[in-house]
């Protein structure tokens, strides 16, 4: 394999997260890191830590800044659901946290310390951490995150979001997978529903 | 519109093809790396490095019989220690018969910088764990804080967590390049290369110690003054001042007496502790060395039968 070829392939892939990643910011101090979109219409997904205030502002890699209100909070999940007034987004590509083998590379992208955009590169430290219906709910990445990276997407080799960037716990990034995610969400709409 | 897709993902190929290369690495080796429940709160890595036989970091191991171990499918053994070279970190474990534990492969080559490099652990019954790094630096031989001879310094870019210590550093193909240790080099990540591990492990098996030379000596690095270096036609004025003699020891029946200085020894000169540790290499165990020592102002030629260190509780 010509090295230029995995440098195009991560410089590909750094475009794509650039698309789904989002920046978030609230008033003062309240709250700055980083966030993804979830759905088309509007859904970003990020840390509860991240949403602190009622409402924050989302700006997309298309140099737009929308409003976010902050519908839902989770501080045991540590997640967060923002909504914007937008139809017209690029979703981010999921994947099963379950498949991860230890040693596959995983990629970051966030707003460590403030830098928008950054790009961390790790591998998948051990299988995820289960919840007590077996379900994957943490991924751990031997990958070094920032501060700035909380809420923002933790992907696979081929750009698939596996999990929302949580802590640093001795040294490891911990991501909440995407199946607790997704739980999460449905968990919510079917309160709303009743 | 779908052919720009298709060119897309065709561009991420490549970090597929390589993230596929590292989990096989891992999973090749993960077969042979095994957890030892020997110590308070996490269990640490280890490695099957013969039929039988595991190799873990000594400084992890705190028991040294009835250890439980956790094999790679999940079932259980039990090993006890066969020795134990505190002077590389390294202990040799004998699994207990019938336990299925496939060797490592075993990289012969010496690792070269730049080469990617994989820490695997197993540092419980969750499976393996695994970091990526580099070789970072290979220099040559080198001798631990605790006078162990190492057959090259192989230090890494790569995070250490828990499970690091005992656990194989492997190449893309997971071979195994090592075994690592977080004690040897004031916290860095270094491996203890296969060769040398290799060699520690055969003495181990054989004589259940490693030998090493012993002189009975605690030393200080010391100035002997220019002026007394030039009356005694010495041509450095560095030594090694002899703080404290074992009672019965090689140096003591040879006469070294406190206070001496060492200022040479084969005839080379002595600036500080490495020069004389250099000496006591296990081949030179019952040999004799000629030590020049600076006593009372003059100079002293004392030829000492180097002993074979003893072994705690002898």
């Amino acid at each position: 394999m010509h090295p230029f070829f995995l440098d195009d392939a991560s410089a590909a892939l750094a475009e794509r997260l650039r698309r789904v990643t989002v920046r978030l910011s609230g008033r003062g101090w309240n709250g700055a890191g980083s966030g993804v979109v979830w759905r088309h219409d509007g859904l970003i997904v990020t840390n509860a830590h991240v949403a602190r205030g009622p409402a924050m502002t989302v700006a997309l890699y298309d140099g737009r800044e929308l409003t976010g209100r902050v519908a839902w909070r989770s501080r045991s999940m540590d997640l967060a659901a923002v909504q914007v007034d937008a139809r017209d987004l690029l979703a981010a590509g999921t994947a099963d946290a379950r498949s991860l083998r230890p040693g596959a590379l995983v990629f970051a992208m966030g707003a460590p310390l403030g830098m928008a955009d950054a790009l961390a590169v790790g591998v998948v430290h051990g299988t995820p951490t289960l919840d007590r219906a077996g379900r994957p709910l943490l991924v751990r990445a031997d990958i070094r995150l920032l501060p700035g990276n909380s809420g923002g997407p933790l992907v696979d080799a081929e750009g698939r979001v596996i999990g929302i960037n949580s802590m640093v716990v001795n040294g490891l990034g911990v991501a909440v997978a995407t199946e607790a995610v997704e739980g999460w969400l449905q968990r919510l709409a079917h309160a709303r529903a009743a | 519109m779908e052919r720009a897709m298709a060119a897309e993902e065709g561009r991420l190929a490549p970090l597929q093809a390589l993230s596929e290369g590292l989990t096989g690495a891992v999973e090749r080796v993960a077969r042979s790396v095994v957890a030892l429940h020997a110590r308070a709160r996490i269990p640490s890595s280890a490695v099957v490095w013969r039929e039988g036989i595991v190799v873990a970091a000594h400084h992890t191991v705190k028991r040294d019989d009835d250890i439980r171990v956790t094999l790679a499918d999940g079932g259980d053994a039990r090993a006890s220690v066969v020795g134990r070279d505190p002077s590389t970190d390294l202990v040799v474990l004998r699994l207990s018969d019938g336990a299925k534990a496939a060797p490592a492969e075993i990289a012969r080559d010496t690792p070269r910088v730049g080469q990617l490099a994989l820490a695997v652990g197993r540092p419980g019954s969750d499976g393996p764990t695994a970091s990526l790094g580099v070789v970072s630096a290979v220099g040559p031989s080198w001798r631990t804080w605790a006078g162990g001879e190492i057959d090259s310094f192989v230090r890494l870019d790569l995070a250490i967590y828990d499970g690091f210590s005992g656990g194989a550093l492997v190449d893309a193909s997971g071979r195994v390049l090592g075994i690592n240790s977080s004690t040897l080099a004031r916290g860095l990540a270094v491996t203890v290369p296969a060769v040398t591990v290799e060699r520690v492990t055969a003495q181990l098996l054989e004589k259940g110690r490693v030998e090493r030379g012993y002189l009975g000596l605690a030393m200080h690095p010391v100035r002997v003054g220019a002026a007394s270096a030039a009356r005694l036609e010495l041509r450095h004025d560095r030594g090694l001042l002899v703080a404290q003699v074992a009672p019965d020891s090689p140096a003591d029946r040879a006469g070294v007496l406190v206070g001496d200085v060492i200022v040479a020894a084969e005839g080379r000169p002595v600036d500080d502790l490495d020069d004389l540790l250099a000496l006591l290499a296990a081949e030179r165990v019952g040999t004799s060395a000629g030590l020049r020592v600076v006593r009372g102002g003059t100079l002293v030629e004392v030829p000492v039968t180097i002993g074979a260190r003893p072994q705690r509780g002898e």
